[in-house]
């Protein structure tokens, strides 16, 4: 009845839309209650989902930015590979940051779902891995200086299941090389799950509005939310916007860290966004290249943290961005056989950073400021034995402390915020659980107070965490990338405050580590990780002064901060709760500093 | 003689159900009072007297049983009308409660603030100690400091205490330490330990539970006493029995010790009515139940006639609110209701929510100045409300403000009146559909093999639609649908929870710490029923579960224990294979190989105090009643249709109605689509097919 045409009935495309949005959100739930590694079912680092049949983004959910760009090249590839030979009950893994995917430590599961013979959708779970058998106990591994240091087992496309069994194989060939084997399978079965469970539903959709209802259904999708995504560029000004961050040094490689540079073109007369990734260094000689799918991932979340928050997120909205990239560059197009271990954190963490920044250029209420970045000791990968279970071994990201987010031009930034790239979603471990599952102890964990980035909206405070083994050696793997350039303000907003990393050791001074370390802690010794914090947005003196007192009152800045920097002075104690503004020397405090501003 | 009377007190209305002798249920609406609730209560009671035909004192009078549910903790909470209350927490972790359990809706949505911790950092109060993992203690407490904390509580004023230690639940002996303290120190204030309240893994969660329930405390002890008085005065003299949170009742005492069991009782009575309701109509024991409000959409599950429960119950947004920590009957709740306000976005989709025109102003057709158009005013101009019948007659709507605000969005999207009236029925639909969804699928329950009960006052406009979507061929609505939750107090027992945490695994299962843990449990519960004044002789179940799950995972699944005591390897076995069974479920895969790990234990204790109503004779008498008068209503069709229209009231049992057809009851209206029927039961249900 229908050719390409055929206009579909609104209200139609709304109920079919949400069908389909219900279908990403089971995936999500499945894998996040059913997995294994804390990375996984705790730092919700994986994202679900479907793509068409030829390859083009459909519905993504609320997964992670960085995962959300990249899919339809993975699905691309392996049609390319396996051409003529896909079937139903087929289901293949990628994680080959040479071929759309983030980095090696995605796995990327793709089940082809068919209907009367044709090939409709891909469904696809991509989880980071807790090991990917590299060659240090970490599937971050910062000082990579080749994808065969890094050791990590690629799969290009790979069949792992014919007729919805296992292609033993291939399992074998994990479980020979990856760290806690179990671990790895548990989350094969939670990812794969959830790709099948999808397969069940698109199959019952399929059936219920019939195959060319579905394919109109896809095309007026993808316009409509094209449609959004013109509506939302129009709406900004015409600008040329430049700019610029720097990444850690590390240490022997990169004294000075990198320079990255993002520029956006924006035209609302074409309603187009095209962002230049060209600028930027040649590939170098450690993990920390980003591939095509984390660079540019990183970049469309950064648009969208710009933009309205309910945009959909698949083609029909990219069709109005486009892309340049270098010929070789650590910035989207990586030469092999650099490694791309660290590919969507550190240099793609300062990439949102940048662009989404780089928006505040057009105005107050444009933009974001810069979020507190980089992995740190709350965060790091720990692995050693455990002596309570006879020796056994374990490996695991933790998700203990985190930075903080940015400030925007109506919210104070987010207190869990882990980095730019996961921007909040993830769960935080709870301290008990991870004493219990692992031999560790943690000392403490707060907020560190006058740590935010002042402004008129707040960046959240940094925390601080200290923690050691209880018994036998722990090696805590810290591949951070914000001890060194903190998160910068936006529109007179303050900077955050940058990370640090000390070893502890009782009777000792503690000592500075490097952003990225691998630490051997013995019993007794003690690793205690600050995090950044979130920049400021916006004037700080134009913080309305009943924020600064529940920030006061709450311990999150001090009275001394509140006057020196925010401008507001108070009367009474905190103890007794008999803090009040002092409107008379507020107003006075504030012209004081305003006149001390350089014209 | 004697009545059993059930009061629901939600936020707008206080909703009463009287059952007679002759085992019929009688409804009493009155708003609520929030300034004194019983005065509500007594309004309500006036109504329902007058349908049993007896003056309210004397009906009191006559009253065995009254079971209150209240929403005053949940509205004290968010009023902020709680106790000043002091956190207490190990050294080195104050944040607990502002750090939760992280998660945030939205990745790119930035327009928020950070929510604020339920007790601020500034009530919150270290004390220097440390327990390990396995119980052992790192650092012992140091009283002094302790006596200066607590000294600067007494000179500060706070009025509870909350206490929440890292591992407490390992030894409590630095909390009943503290517990001593405050009974010396601080004599009267009333002060939860998280250990005996929520000995539960994780430390959010217990300290949210434990900051909950102690700053409740000095409240309900004084509102639940209250009414005890207020309606002693008004001439009752039986049993007072107050609904909690695990869709059962206890008595005053218990509930003014652990008042958060008081949070969310409300809805958690829902399902109680699905599952009653269902067992009389003889639907089977899956029920889906959905209570459409004003401005909600709650929905919940009977699963082979079991409630369900969860740990993950929050009040308000889940991760941004406060957790519960307690384990409460599993109701979702989403934005979607009569008030719900349809708009167009900006790539030109009709949507529906998630804003609501609420009760002021409402939606247009109330004439109170709403001009947005909403979900009721879609219904009235399609026909299925009668203008002049709304509420029974109590609220007169405005249909030319309807078809105006309706006819502002159909010119957008360049549509009918009606049709646009129509779209937005189908996408409140699909909002409610997709709801049920998410919690059907989330417990691995097969919507097409269960029955739905409707309840609330706008259940019925398109209840029936959206069961034919999801494949479920029949509906329960009962004619007391508006008050659905009082209704479920009436089929409720005595319900009580013990837990205790005690890690183990199946590789090297500790059968006897188990067994300590679950003989703790159980004479706890024991202790519990022996403390009842109601339920000396009455009959009693027990039910013990493992919060369990696969090693490392990270999320625990509920899982029955087929036997009371883990004595064998075959008992452990059996246990396991039920763990198995579950996830198998839940998420559609088993893991033979690997171990189980169980990290809390519970139990859970009902008592009846009194039997359920009986269910009525079966009827066999089927007849077609005459319509009261007809209305032009629209079904998404090219044209109006001619439907007839029954009055409630006139209708016996065995009545068959054919669809297209409206039928109005005083307080819920249902709408019969074309193709579908409903037949009144001899229970007074109103059963819809919708095949």
């Amino acid at each position: 009845m229908t050719d390409s045409e055929t206009t579909l009935d609104p209200v139609l495309i709304s109920v079919m839309a949400n069908r389909l949005d219900g279908i990403v959100r089971e995936m999500t739930n499945t894998l996040l209650r059913s997995a294994r590694s804390a990375v996984i079912s705790s730092a919700r680092d994986f994202s679900c989902c479907l793509v068409t049949g030829d390859d083009k983004l459909l519905a993504a959910a609320e997964g992670l930015p960085v995962h959300i760009f990249g899919c339809h090249i993975q699905t691309e590839n392996m049609r390319k590979y396996h051409e003529g030979d896909i079937q139903r009950g087929d289901a293949y893994l990628d994680n080959d940051p040479y071929g759309g995917n983030t980095h090696p430590a995605d796995h990327t599961f793709m089940v082809p779902v068919f209907f009367e013979g044709e090939h409709m959708f891909t469904a696809v779970s991509k989880c980071h891995m807790a090991d990917i058998g590299n060659s240090i106990p970490s599937s971050y591994f910062v000082r990579a200086k080749d994808v065969y240091e890094e050791g990590a087992l690629v799969f290009p496309g790979v069949r792992i299941q014919r007729d919805f069994k296992n292609i033993e194989d291939i399992m074998r060939m994990c479980r020979a090389r990856i760290r806690v084997p179990d671990q790895w399978y548990g989350d094969y079965l939670a990812g794969l799950g959830s790709a099948r469970i999808a397969e069940r539903r698109l199959e019952a959709f399929c059936e219920k509005y019939g195959k060319e209802t579905v394919k109109a259904f896809m095309k007026e999708w993808f316009n409509y939310s094209e449609r959004r995504m013109i509506d939302n560029i129009r709406r900004l000004p015409k600008a040329n916007l430049v700019n610029k961050g720097r990444s850690d040094p590390l240490e022997g490689v990169l004294p000075d860290g990198l320079e990255l540079t993002v520029k956006i073109d924006i035209d609302p007369d074409e309603a187009h966004i095209h962002v230049d990734l060209s600028d930027n260094p040649p590939s170098v000689d450690a993990g920390m290249n980003t591939s095509l799918g984390a660079a540019t991932s990183a970049v469309v979340g950064a648009v969208f943290n710009a933009r309205d928050k309910d945009l959909p997120r698949n083609e029909g909205a990219f069709r109005r961005l486009s892309f340049t990239y270098a010929e070789d560059s650590v910035v989207g197009a990586p030469k092999f056989p650099h490694s791309c271990s660290v590919a969507t954190t550190n240099v793609a963490e300062r990439l949102v950073n940048i662009t989404q920044s780089a928006f505040a250029q057009l105005g107050d209420g444009m933009g974001l400021s810069e979020g507190g970045a980089g992995l740190g000791a709350g965060m790091a990968v720990i692995s050693g034995h455990d002596e309570r279970r006879g020796g056994e071994a374990y490996v695991n990201r933790l998700m203990l402390s985190t930075n903080g987010g940015p400030a925007s031009p109506e919210a104070d930034g987010w207190v869990n915020y882990a980095i730019p790239v996961i921007a909040g979603l993830m769960y935080r471990d709870s301290v008990e659980v991870d004493e219990l599952k692992h031999p560790i102890r943690v000392e403490s964990l707060s907020l560190v107070t006058d740590s935010a980035g002042a402004g008129r909206r707040r960046g959240a405070p940094a925390q601080q965490i200290e923690y050691g083994p209880t018994d036998g050696a722990m090696t805590s793997i810290i591949s951070c990338d914000g001890q060194h350039a903190a998160p910068r303000g936006a529109v007179g907003g303050h900077a955050g405050t940058a990370g640090e990393t000390w070893l502890i050791e009782d009777g000792t001074q503690p000592s500075r580590l490097p952003n990225v370390a691998q630490v051997h802690l013995q019993p007794g010794q003690r690793i205690r990780g600050r995090d950044s914090s979130g920049g400021g947005y916006g004037d700080p003196l134009d913080r309305e002064p009943e924020r600064v007192l529940l920030d006061v009152l709450e311990g999150w800045e001090t009275r001394e901060k509140a006057l020196d920097i925010y401008g507001v002075a108070f009367s009474g104690e905190i103890d007794d709760e008999t803090l009040a503004i002092d409107a008379a020397a507020t107003e006075a405090r504030r012209s004081e500093i305003r006149e001390t501003r350089a014209p | 003689m004697s009545y059993r009377i059930s009061v629901d007190t939600g936020g707008t209305f206080t909703d009463m159900v009287v059952l007679d002798p002759e085992g019929q249920f009688h409804v009493g609406k009155a708003l609520t009072t929030p300034d004194r609730i019983s005065e509500g209560m007594f309004s309500a009671l006036e109504v329902a007297a007058g349908a049993v035909g007896r003056e309210p004192r004397d009906l009191l009078a006559e009253t065995e049983i009254l079971i209150y549910g209240t929403t005053r903790a949940t509205n004290a909470i968010v009023t902020k009308q709680t106790a000043r209350t002091a956190f207490l927490t190990t050294t080195g972790f104050r944040d607990i409660l502002v750090f939760k359990e992280g998660g945030k809706h939205g990745p790119h949505d930035y327009s928020y603030d950070y929510p604020q911790p339920y007790i601020p950092r500034r009530h919150t109060f270290e004390i220097d100690e440390r327990i390990g993992s396995a119980g052992e203690i790192v650092t012992p407490l140091d009283e002094a400091k302790a006596r200066e904390v607590l000294e600067t509580l007494k000179a500060r004023g706070f009025e509870a205490v909350a206490v929440s230690l890292l591992w407490s639940i390992a030894n409590s002996a630095h909390e009943e330490m503290l517990g001593r303290l405050i009974e010396e120190i601080l004599p009267g204030v009333p002060y939860t330990l998280s250990h005996r309240l929520a000995p539960i893994l994780r430390e959010y969660r217990r300290a949210s539970a434990t900051a909950i329930d102690a700053s409740l405390k000095p409240l309900m002890q004084a509102h639940l006493t209250q009414m005890r008085t207020d309606l002693q005065e008004g001439g009752f003299a039986g049993d007072l029995l107050i609904s909690t949170s695990v869709g059962g009742c206890q008595e005053v005492e218990s509930l003014v010790e652990r008042p958060i069991n008081t949070l969310k009782s409300g809805p958690a009575m829902a399902p109680v009515a699905a599952r009653a309701y269902s067992a009389v109509e003889n639907m089977g024991g899956d029920a889906i139940v959905c209570d459409t409000g004003g401005t909600t959409f709650d929905v919940g599950l009977v699963r082979d006639g079991q409630l369900v429960y969860s740990r993950d119950s929050w009040l308000g947004p889940q991760w941004l609110g406060d957790i519960i920590g307690a384990s409460t009957v599993d109701v979702r709740s989403i934005g979607a209701g009569g008030g719900s306000i349809a708009w167009v976005d900006a790539g030109g989709l009709l949507r529906v929510g998630p804003q609501s025109a609420g009760s002021q102003p409402g939606p247009a057709c109330y004439g109170r100045d709403g001009d947005q158009p909403t979900v009721t005013d879609a219904a009235l101009v399609l026909g299925y409300i009668d203008p002049d019948y709304f509420n029974g007659g109590r609220i007169a709507l405005d249909p030319a403000a309807a078809t105006r605000v309706i006819g502002e969005l159909a010119a957008t999207l360049d549509k009918s009146v009606d049709d646009t009236a129509y779209a937005i029925m189908v996408i409140a639909n699909e909002l409610m559909i997709k709801a049920i969804g998410e919690i059907t699928v989330n417990d691995g329950l097969n919507p097409r093999e269960s029955v739905i009960v409707a309840g609330g006052g706008a259940a019925g406009f398109n209840i029936m639609p959206i069961a034919r979507e999801l494949g479920c061929d029949t509906v329960i609505l009962p004619r007391t649908a508006a008050a659905l939750s009082a209704c479920g107090m009436q089929y409720s027992s005595i319900v009580f929870e013990a837990t205790r945490s005690r890690f183990t695994d199946s590789n090297g299962f500790d059968r006897d710490g188990v067994n300590k843990a679950l003989d703790e449990i159980e004479a706890e519960l024991m202790t519990f029923r022996d403390g009842l004044a109601v339920a000396a002789n009455s009959e009693i179940s027990i039910e013990f579960f493992a919060e369990a799950r696969y090693r490392a995972q990270v999320w625990e699944l509920d899982t029955a224990l087929p036997t009371t005591r883990m004595n064998s390897d075959e008992d452990v076995a059996a246990l396991i294979e039920v763990f198995h069974q579950t996830h198998d479920r839940v998420y559609a895969v088993r893991d033979e190989d690997s171990p189980v790990e169980c990290v809390n234990w519970k139990g859970r204790i009902s008592i009846r105090p009194f039997d359920p109503p009986d269910a009525p004779d079966k009827a066999d008498s089927h007849y077609s009643p005459d319509a009261a008068t007809t209305r032009n209503c629209f079904f998404g069709d090219a044209a109006p249709v001619n439907t007839p229209i029954y009055r409630g009231e006139t209708l016996n049992v065995g009545a068959d109605i054919s669809g297209p057809a409206i039928i109005e009851e005083p307080t819920t209206t249902i709408v019969v689509y074309p193709g579908m029927s409903a037949t009144l039961s001899a229970a007074g249900d109103y059963i819809l097919d919708c095949r």
